[in-house]
């Protein structure tokens, strides 16, 4: 008898033993994180100016917004320093944010760390609505913010916003960053610049030029501790050196290239993952209509016609997916879904014979010449050369003239492509809308010059009308009218998404489930560690 | 007779001593206008080619308005004369500005970066000489022989591989097969064992491009020297080969080597730009692919002027070694 229970508990503890080390997986002993990016040096650590990879990478982990986007999944909202997120009142014209009590601001250069209060979030909107202090202050034009008490921020707009266009604001993306009153001001803007404090989960610690900006954990993260002791952020613009890193141990994550031979190239290396994770960015040729030839219907309709989603999605393989409208329908409210395109007859599938047909029709039978310039980074040149591959099937001829990527930029907005292609993230459908396709947006001439390439004028109504718009359904809907007018116009023909490509060792445990991210890098959280 | 002898020899030091300072002040004089052109050329460059450190540094996100209010910030919009004297007077004063996208002092920048271009490109070039020479003298003793076809072959792949390439064949050799040395950045200055642990590969390659070209010109140096009729005499007076090698031929080799050293030190200068981009250390060479594609105009400039001022300082020792190795020469 005592022996048959000595076996059952030896078993028992012997399956209890197994299954506890199948779930509780050890730490490292280091936890100390080296990730590089595609990037010779970080441009601004101030939320409020970054805009690439680089940049944003370490906002991300230093601040903190409202609410925020949940760690790996774009489509959930959750609190952040607020403790809940609102419902509108007023007619949907005052939000108010009880914020969470205890939020400790980073020491920084001496100073002991401070509690954050309604204070600095009202000092952070402002400086976030000044143009000369920021770049996303055209997002806040209108609103005004105001510390009801010491835990609660009420902002009022001018007019209502639906939920869908006002808590990206407020959320952890851009200007809704919080940016506390004290350091910055102790600091000043252009110190802030290399020397980021804030509320987040990794505090600054260093910045070397041209080499690495290093974070150590934030022990009073109101989340609780990271578990992460350190990170360091790389900059290293050389894909082959970021790859050799990774190889060689020096690093565990490194920004990819996106590419599909090389993700299958590192899926090749034993004991390295490759995350292929959206949203990533839309890829949307845009028709210039004040350009000889381009202004003819017809023949946009022939490109169209003569474009070949397949093909780019065979060359960019598992880093890209097919988009049919501007605003990408996986990821934002307001975008069209292929059947709706398919239905409204405006899918144009890859048709060559039609495409001919349609430059015959337009007295272009032997096809025509244009020329356009391009980035020399890889995602749009390589966009560029299968589009101009494609396009000489049906007789175009597409001259492509490769400059630098912040040279395309400057170039572009002085109109000078016939077609451009442009690869862009926007938070949402409004955004994607207004910055493309309203005339204020036009390139040189337009009232906010932007990005309108095209010269189209005709949705202003409906992207004024959606924007205002409280009723979700309502705003949907406006939003898809607009994208079906811009699909019968042709007056731009979307792609596909590039996704991010981000690579690291097996050892290393994201801590949340990684399908989208608007930190257009791997979130490192407080979750995130590496495993032995 | 002594005495005279000695006074003779002491004004001849003397006078050789002042030539010398003579000619290094006019040499430094000439400097001077040879950097003030190679600066107003790389400010207009750098302001006529085309992009805006603005977008560069607010992103495509920026508005109008935004990118605007950054280059009024940024003082871009002022007349180039006045830009272009502002960056001449503050030279002048010693001070190099603030970068245009960092907003930090360039000076402090350019200093923590310097140590790992210099230990790069002097490690790169003393590897590369000490290992080129008797390679050079090898393959010449031995012509036609094994080694000189390999040597030769060697020194040709040297010369057609890019720096970039070499460093990443290195890095698969030494970093990922063989897990000997580390591959990225520059390691602690202050730790020499980690200096050297991280300088090893870098240096490696600019020393084995350094070492084909040197390993060329000695060969064929001591090829020329070989011939000469005062070798024939030595060899035919019955000295020993070595003292020969040594003594007559290598020291009227040294010259045209000694000339090649200094041409192609400077082109190692820009070998490093693009070894230091594949090493991601983080110096001047690093700086300046960081600087062009931000459009760091100020950034810029300021390593050019660094770049500038170490080739014309390499020019100037080669040209002073001359008088070193060969006591015809005078600097007059």
């Amino acid at each position: 008898m005592y022996r048959k229970l000595i076996v059952l508990g030896l078993a028992a503890g012997l399956v209890l033993g197994l299954f506890t080390t199948g779930i509780t997986e050890e730490l490292a002993e280091n936890q100390v994180l080296r990730i590089a990016l595609d990037a010779a040096d970080l441009n601004t650590l101030d939320p409020h100016r970054a805009a690439a990879t680089m940049d944003r990478a370490v906002v991300d982990m230093v601040f903190n917004g409202l609410v925020r986007y949940k760690p790996g999944d774009i489509l959930v909202f959750e609190p952040d320093l607020a403790v809940e997120i609102p419902e509108p009142t007023d007619g949907g014209l005052v939000w108010t944010f009880q914020l969470k009590q205890g939020v400790m601001v980073h020491p920084w250069d001496g100073n002991a760390g401070y509690e954050l209060t309604a204070e600095d979030v009202v000092y952070s909107f402002n400086k976030a609505a000044d143009p000369d202090r920021s770049s996303y202050a055209g997002e806040y034009g209108g609103m005004s913010f105001e510390a009801v008490d010491r835990y609660t921020v009420k902002i009022t707009l001018a007019e209502p916003l639906s939920s869908m266009l006002f808590l990206p604001k407020v959320a952890d993306y851009c200007g809704g960053f919080i940016v506390p009153k004290q350091p910055i001001e102790a600091l000043g803007d252009d110190a802030f610049k290399t020397h980021p404090v804030g509320t987040g989960p990794f505090m600054f610690s260093e910045y070397v030029p041209m080499d690495k900006t290093v974070l150590v954990a934030n022990p009073d993260y109101f989340r609780g501790a990271p578990v992460l002791e350190k990170v360091e952020v790389r900059y290293m613009p050389e894909v082959s050196s970021r790859e050799y890193g990774l190889r060689s141990g020096e690093l565990e994550v490194v920004e990819g290239r996106r590419e599909q031979d090389w993700v299958e190239t590192m899926e090749e290396n034993p004991g390295i993952v490759v995350d292929v994770f959206g949203p990533g960015e839309t890829v949307v040729l845009h028709f210039n209509l004040k350009r000889e030839y381009i202004k003819k219907k017809a023949v946009r309709k022939a490109i169209a016609y003569a474009l070949d989603r397949d093909s780019f999605l065979a060359f960019f393989g598992s880093t890209a997916e097919a988009l049919y409208s501007p605003v990408p329908v996986k990821y934002l409210a307001g975008g069209l879904t292929y059947p709706e395109l398919w239905a409204a007859g405006l899918a144009y599938n890859v048709d060559r014979e039609e495409a001919k047909d349609l430059l015959a029709d337009a007295g272009l039978a032997d096809g025509f010449t244009m020329e356009a310039v391009t980035s020399e980074r890889a995602s749009y040149r390589r966009v560029y050369e299968q589009i101009q591959a494609q396009l000489a099937r049906i007789g175009i001829d597409l001259k492509l003239k490769v400059v630098d990527h912040s040279t395309m930029h400057s170039l572009i907005r002085e109109d000078t492509n016939p077609i451009t292609i442009y690869i862009a993230w926007r938070a949402n459908a409004d955004v994607f809308l207004t910055r493309f396709y309203h005339s204020d947006s036009i390139v040189v001439t337009g009232a906010k010059s932007d990005t309108n390439f095209s010269h189209y004028t005709g949705i202003d109504d409906l992207i004024e009308a959606a924007r205002s718009e409280v009723d979700a359904d309502m705003q949907i809907a406006l939003w898809k009218e607009a994208q079906r007018e811009i699909a019968e116009y042709l007056v731009s023909y979307p792609l596909i998404m590039l996704k991010y490509i981000f690579a690291r060792t097996d050892k290393v445990d994201w801590g949340y489930d990684l399908k989208s991210t608007v930190a257009l890098y791997t979130q490192i959280t407080e979750n995130t560690r590496i495993l032995k | 007779m002594q005495a005279i002898f000695d006074t003779q020899r002491a004004c001849t030091v003397f006078d050789e001593g002042e030539a010398v300072t003579g000619y290094l002040v006019r040499r430094i004089l000439l400097c001077i206008p040879i950097l003030l052109a190679v600066l107003t050329l790389v400010f207009l460059l750098v302001r006529v080619a085309p992009g805006d450190p603005a977008v560069a540094a607010l992103g495509d996100y920026a508005s109008k308005e935004a990118v605007e209010a950054l280059r009024e910030k940024m003082g871009l919009n002022a007349p180039l004369y006045v830009q272009y004297f502002q960056f001449l007077s503050g030279l002048l004063h010693g001070d190099l500005g603030k970068s245009l996208i960092t907003s930090r002092p360039v000076a402090a920048q350019v200093a923590s970066a310097f140590p790992y271009t210099l230990e790069l490109t002097a490690s790169g070039i003393l590897l590369g000489s000490f290992l080129g020479i008797p390679l050079g003298i090898f393959t010449a003793l031995h012509r036609n022989a094994m080694f000189d076809y390999l040597g030769r072959l060697f020194s040709l792949v040297g010369l057609s591989v890019p720096a970039f390439y070499l460093g990443i064949l290195l890095i698969l050799l030494f970093a990922i097969k063989l897990e000997l040395f580390p591959v990225v950045g520059g390691g602690n200055l202050s730790d020499l064992g980690e200096t050297l642990r991280y300088l090893f590969l870098p240096a490696l390659t600019l020393a084995l491009i350094m070492m084909s070209y040197i390993t060329r010109m000695t060969r064929s140096s001591v090829l020329d020297i070989l011939n000469e009729d005062y070798v024939r005499t030595a060899r035919a007076k019955g000295l020993r080969e070595r003292l020969v090698v040594y003594k007559h031929v290598l020291k009227n080799a040294l010259l045209p080597i000694l000339s090649v050293i200094g041409m192609f030190a400077i082109v190692l200068i820009g070998s490093s730009v693009m070894t230091e981009v594949v090493f991601s250390r983080p110096g001047l060479g690093k700086m300046l692919v960081g600087a062009m594609k931000q459009r760091d105009y100020i950034m810029l400039q300021s390593i050019m002027v660094i770049f500038s001022s170490l080739v014309v300082l390499i020019n100037l020792l080669t040209d002073l070694a001359y008088g070193f190795i060969d006591p015809r020469i005078r600097y007059e």
